[in-house]
């Protein structure tokens, strides 16, 4: 499946902004599962500087700067991906269970080192004795890790609603734990520290899925929306994704951008910025299946 | 023989004191031969003179501002820096097997940071557990490619060491970002030779400035690219840091530009320095902020010291930034539990210098040692957090032991454990007597293109109570100066290069921030003046009034100029009962205008600026200047004395005129000393322009309105005593004063200092100086220009006139407007052209903000 992707990020300021500083995480990455055509980042206006480079996770980074008093900043991140799915059936029985999956982890010095800062809290991912609960009836300790996961993000699913307006960036996952709502941000940063507080790695992947407009309507420009799902090491597999927002295993539908421990190492758009004023966020995404 | 039975008294006394291994020591508890000949030049001052030379050092490190600030602490600021007049003395011979061992240790972290932020071999081959990279707060996944070009990543490196039980000197800790206590070092050893060059005698005692040389060429030549105009920036978080003090110091020392991280920007990979001459790029960042302030762009985002942008400039290969960020790394205290294996594995070599037993709880067998010998033990987090104190084992009720046990137990990765080695004590002059207290020393090393460099010497802290090994400044350590001694005058160091051209730079460049500062030093300077020769000229009529009584209405008139000239509102500018009451005593509102230092206006409030702006830019300031500031300084406390007490006003009015010779002092100092370059003149525009203000401000509201003659008689003398006319009218007219007369001398004369003719004319010759001021008139140059010409063209005659119904003197009131607003508009053009205009600094994060993901 080949998609033309566009993300879309318009700020206006109420006060002039005369200094702009910016790392962008907006390409995405070729992986077994998806190739990585064209990409472009057209930044307006003009950029005194644009500059590309991979960031310690190996995802493709830009930093951009610009020097002159502006009202208004566009950032338009347009790509080609080709997804592709060898070998749809995951060989599922390949994986370890949690007993074996947990112990693996700490003797195993080479996968620890490996895997250790996706085992470790970082800044958006912390947990406590009630997200552990939470987390803990999903692995049992003879059935298969991989199995295990799917049964917690199933649960997360069914348990948690979707609210877009509940959460912000820094609210915390205990907060959305108790109070049963967010967005997919959210539900990855739970499903996380859920993984990581039983001894399980997992990284947070940012990136696209395609929405279906409803039968009969034509899709809408700008209906997309960015997303975000979890991959989880599994021992005998490597790295597996999961959807925790929509219940699903990502297939060619799901376009990763980037990961990093959380949300925090992979912002879509992050800057400096000299003013005085308030800003306005729009942010549009366009996933568009070709041909 | 009589000679030697005197000298070994002090000495004496002091081995009885000696609890446990000492450095006058060897091994074989016999003497140290220096160590004798220090104490025998001791005898020889007796400890007496010892006392008094303490007193001396106690003076000279206050006058010359030395101080170190302490987080928390009741006065806010700075404490005075603490120097024993006992020097820590470690002999040459073995001094070179020190510097041998932390060359090695340097070599060795220089490799282990290379390695974990490349290729991690230390990691993948099991040398060091992949908790010291992942669970380490130093490690900095932006800095894996922030790479500094040439051999080295660490370059400047401080160990801190103690003398063990073995006698050798035992590595305690490292410091890797930004190595704090090089400046004070300087300092020490220059008021040392100072006050007590008699302690040296016979000694031998190896110069440190070698290695502040040999520290300014290394950077130079690694890092300044064969360039001849260097633009080297010390980049300190600013005066409210507790090392402020050594900041300025060593900026000042080597020559180099002190500058925050907002007086830096990043604009096309390059680092500017915003000067008052414009952009000027910057070659070589010396940091003193941590690594994760370093960038708020893809470091600490809430960081308002660093400089957005930086690690990308750095990336870009425009800028070297020492120690580049990233190296905090190897601060983390586990790393002292595997330095011997990561020496083998790096070098192929045992460590030379030994360091305290270390176990990282992390591993089972370490774990389980460290809780079963608890008590015995020091233990601390691994990650380094100013919160984090080291908790000593032997001093825990058997319930914390349990609770630690449990804390270790769920955290294991997060503690290390550390033998409680006894270290030996020094010689310290505590009290008139000479005691043993336990000692650090703080080695500095840097990286030349020779390999690293050690200094020969270093700060050495002792402790401020017996038995205690503790030594940071944070809790009232005691500084030492360290003596690396020989047996003979050295000679190697003869042939020390002589600093490059690159080391003269032409002109000093100016930062903005700095140039800001110097400026409002000359407003808050001035209307300290102006306020204080104010109240003086009030207090004398109040203390006329009550001696020979007589009318007081211009004591009214008085009182409410100075509640204009302060802005202090309402003041005495107020109506009906309420003002009567305040004319009945007026001596508490005047006592809050000196001593209330939270109210804007007040003596106080503007003495306490204009030392913080002082302090802003305290690299500007020669030792001469800071004696004065000093004297300043005195004066501020005493205000804040004063307030508690019911001061009457005659003891504020000795304390007035004591500040106001103080602040005299300061300004002859500035005046005889300062260079005439831009921070000077920038200085003095702001002095005149407060000092035009001050005095326009009083001739406006003293005679806008026509008062009765007895009246106005006592409001002109006033006046012209305001302008230190007084004197030089009477001789020229011998007569009653008339306001025509007067204003025509505190308007026009020409070469009275505080007459507005002769204050515009300096004032427009300080703004021709500046940059930028040449080819054509700037906004401040044609502001100044045209107060000047309306003030000489005045006609005074017109200005008295005055409407028979009203009094007022519309002319006069006219024209001190006109001349306030030019003087404001040129304040404000000098701020414009000069000063850099920090918008606020923002960061974000967003984009993917989740109230704007609508998916399902």
């Amino acid at each position: 499946m080949r998609y033309n992707l566009i993300h879309s990020t318009l700020y206006e300021y109420k006060q002039s902004v005369s200094s702009y500083h910016s790392i962008t995480c907006l390409c995405p990455r070729t992986t077994p599962n998806q190739v990585l055509g064209e990409f472009t980042l057209t930044v307006t206006p003009e950029p005194a500087e644009l500059t590309e480079r991979t960031d310690f996770f190996g995802n493709t980074v830009h930093y951009f700067s610009i020097q002159k008093p502006h009202r208004q900043l566009r950032v338009i991140a347009q790509s080609s991906v080709e997804s592709i799915y060898l070998n749809p059936e995951l060989p599922i029985v390949k994986s370890a269970t949690c007993r074996e999956a947990a112990g693996a982890f700490q003797m195993d010095i080479g996968l620890k080192s490996e895997v250790l800062q996706y085992l470790l809290p970082s800044p958006f991912v912390y947990w406590d004795d009630d997200i552990r609960r939470y987390a803990r009836d999903c692995f049992p300790a003879d059935r298969s890790l991989y199995e295990s996961v799917v049964d917690f993000c199933g649960k997360i699913f069914r348990e948690f609603t979707f609210d877009s307006k509940f959460s912000t960036v820094n609210t915390p996952i205990k907060t959305v734990l108790r109070e049963k709502k967010g967005v997919c941000q959210d539900f990855s940063h739970l499903a996380i520290a859920g993984l990581r507080s039983l001894g399980f790695p997992a990284r947070y992947v940012s990136g696209y899925l395609e929405t279906l407009p409803p039968p009969g309507k034509k899709k809408l420009q700008g209906s997309d929306a960015s997303h975000a799902w979890i991959s989880a090491y599994i021992p005998g597999i490597g790295w597996c994704d999961f959807d925790p927002t929509n219940d699903v295993v990502p297939r060619e539908r799901h376009l990763t951008t980037a990961w990093g421990r959380d949300y925090g190492d992979v912002p879509p758009l992050k800057g400096i910025l000299f003013s005085s004023g308030r800003q306005k966020l729009r942010v549009e995404v366009d996933v568009l299946p070709v041909g | 023989m009589s000679l030697v039975s005197t000298h070994t008294t002090l000495l004496q006394d002091y081995r009885l004191k000696v609890r446990s291994y000492d450095e006058v020591l060897d091994r074989n508890g016999a003497l140290k031969p220096h160590w004798q000949l220090l104490f025998a030049a001791l005898e020889k001052l007796g400890i007496k003179e010892v006392g008094v030379r303490n007193q001396e050092i106690i003076t000279k490190l206050q006058e010359n501002g030395v101080t170190y600030s302490v987080y928390e602490s009741s006065d806010g600021l700075n404490r005075p820096w603490q120097l024993d007049p006992i020097p820590f003395l470690i002999h040459q011979s073995e001094w070179q097997e020190i510097a041998k061992g932390l060359r090695q240790r340097a070599e060795l972290l220089n490799l282990i940071l290379q390695d974990l932020y490349g290729p991690q071999t230390l990691v993948k081959e099991k040398v060091i557990p992949p908790e010291l990279v992942y669970d380490n707060t130093g490690f900095l996944r932006a800095c894996h490619d922030v790479k500094l070009a040439g051999r080295h990543q660490l370059v400047k490196y401080a160990v801190d060491m103690a003398r063990g039980p073995d006698g050798r000197m035992w590595v305690l800790d490292n410091r890797t970002q930004a190595p704090s206590g090089a400046g004070y070092t300087l300092e020490n050893r220059t008021v040392m030779s100072k006050v007590l060059p008699d302690l040296a005698e016979n000694l031998f005692v190896r110069r440190l400035s070698p290695f502040y040389l040999s520290t300014q060429q290394a950077l130079a030549r690694n890092y300044g690219k064969g360039k001849e105009d260097l633009t080297i920036v010390y980049l300190t978080p600013g005066p409210n840091n507790e090392t402020y003090f050594e900041h300025a110091y060593l900026a000042a020392y080597y020559g180099y530009i002190l500058a925050q991280g907002d007086d830096l920007l990043v604009r096309g990979g390059n680092v500017w320095l915003k000067s008052i001459e414009g952009l000027r790029k910057v070659d070589i960042i010396l940091r003193r902020i941590d690594d994760d302030f370093s960038d708020p762009l893809e470091l600490r985002s809430d960081s308002r010291l660093g400089v957005p942008g930086l690690l990308h400039a750095i990336r870009m290969g425009k800028v070297a930034v020492i120690n580049p960020p990233g190296t905090g790394l190897l601060e983390n205290n586990a790393f002292m539990a595997f330095m011997h294996n990561a020496s083998r594995h790096l070098l192929g070599q045992e460590l030379i210098l030994p360091s305290v037993a270390t176990w990282w709880c992390g591993q089972v067998k370490e774990q389980n040692f460290v809780l079963d010998n608890l008590e015995q033990l020091i233990v601390k987090k691994v990650n380094r957090h100013r919160d984090n104190r080291s908790i000593y084992g032997h001093q825990l009720s058997d319930a914390q032991l349990d609770q630690l046990k449990r804390e270790i137990r769920a955290n294991p990765t997060q503690y290390v454990a550390q033998e409680e080695v006894s270290f030996s004590t020094t010689p310290a002059y505590v009290d008139g007597t000479i005691e043993p207290r336990f000692a650090a020393l703080r080695a500095y090393l840097i990286g030349t293109e020779n390999g690293y460099e050690v200094m020969p010497g270093g700060l050495t802290r002792s402790s401020p109570e017996a038995g205690r090994f503790t030594f940071s400044n944070q809790y009232g350590g005691i500084s030492k100066d360290t003596w690396i001694v020989g047996d003979e005058v050295e000679h190697a160091q003869e042939h020390i290069v002589l600093p490059t051209s690159t080391q003269y730079r032409k002109a000093s460049s100016l930062p903005s921030r700095s140039a800001d500062n110097l400026f409002w030093v000359g407003r808050y300077g001035e209307r300290v003046l102006a306020t204080n020769a104010f109240i003086n000229i009030v207090l004398n009529a109040l203390n006329i009034h009550q001696n020979y009584g007589g009318q007081n209405e211009h004591i009214a008139w008085l009182l409410r100029s100075l509640t204009h000239l302060t802005l202090t509102y309402p003041g005495f500018v107020v109506d009906g009962e309420a003002e009567a009451t305040l004319l009945e005593n007026p001596i508490r509102e005047l006592n809050d205008l000196v001593l209330n230092v939270k109210r804007a206006g007040s003596i106080g409030s503007s003495v306490e600026r204009f030392l913080r702006a002082i302090k802003s830019v305290r690299d500007q300031w020669n030792p001469e200047i800071w004696r004065a500031i000093d004297l300043v300084e005195g004066s501020l406390v005493r205000i804040k004395t004063l307030k508690k007490e019911q001061a009457d006003h005659r003891a504020i009015q000795k304390d007035l005129d004591r500040l106001y010779g103080r602040m005299f002092t300061f300004y002859g100092t500035v005046s005889e000393t300062m260079s005439r370059d831009n921070a000077y003149y920038l200085l003095k525009s702001g002095k005149l322009i407060e000092r035009i203000l001050s005095r326009v401000s009083v001739i406006r509201s003293s005679f806008a309105f026509r008062n009765p003659e007895y009246v106005e008689n006592e409001l002109l003398e006033a006046l012209l005593n305001y302008h230190h006319l007084l004197g030089r009218f009477r001789n020229t007219y011998r007569s009653q004063i008339t306001l025509s007369a007067a204003l025509d001398m505190v308007l026009m004369e020409a070469n009275s200092p505080y007459a507005l003719a002769y204050q515009f004319d300096a004032l427009g010759r300080c703004l021709d100086r500046l940059p930028g001021s040449q080819e054509r008139l700037n906004n401040a140059q044609k502001a100044v220009l045209e107060a000047t010409a309306k003030i000489k063209l005045a006609n005074v005659v017109e200005l008295c006139e005055y409407d028979e119904e009203s009094n007022f003197r519309k002319n006069l009131d006219d024209l001190m407007g006109e001349i306030t607003a030019l003087t404001f508009t040129a304040s404000e053009s000098i701020s414009n052209l000069y000063f850099s205009h920090v918008a606020i600094q923002s960061s974000f994060f967003g984009g993917g903000n989740p109230s704007d993901k609508h998916e399902v």
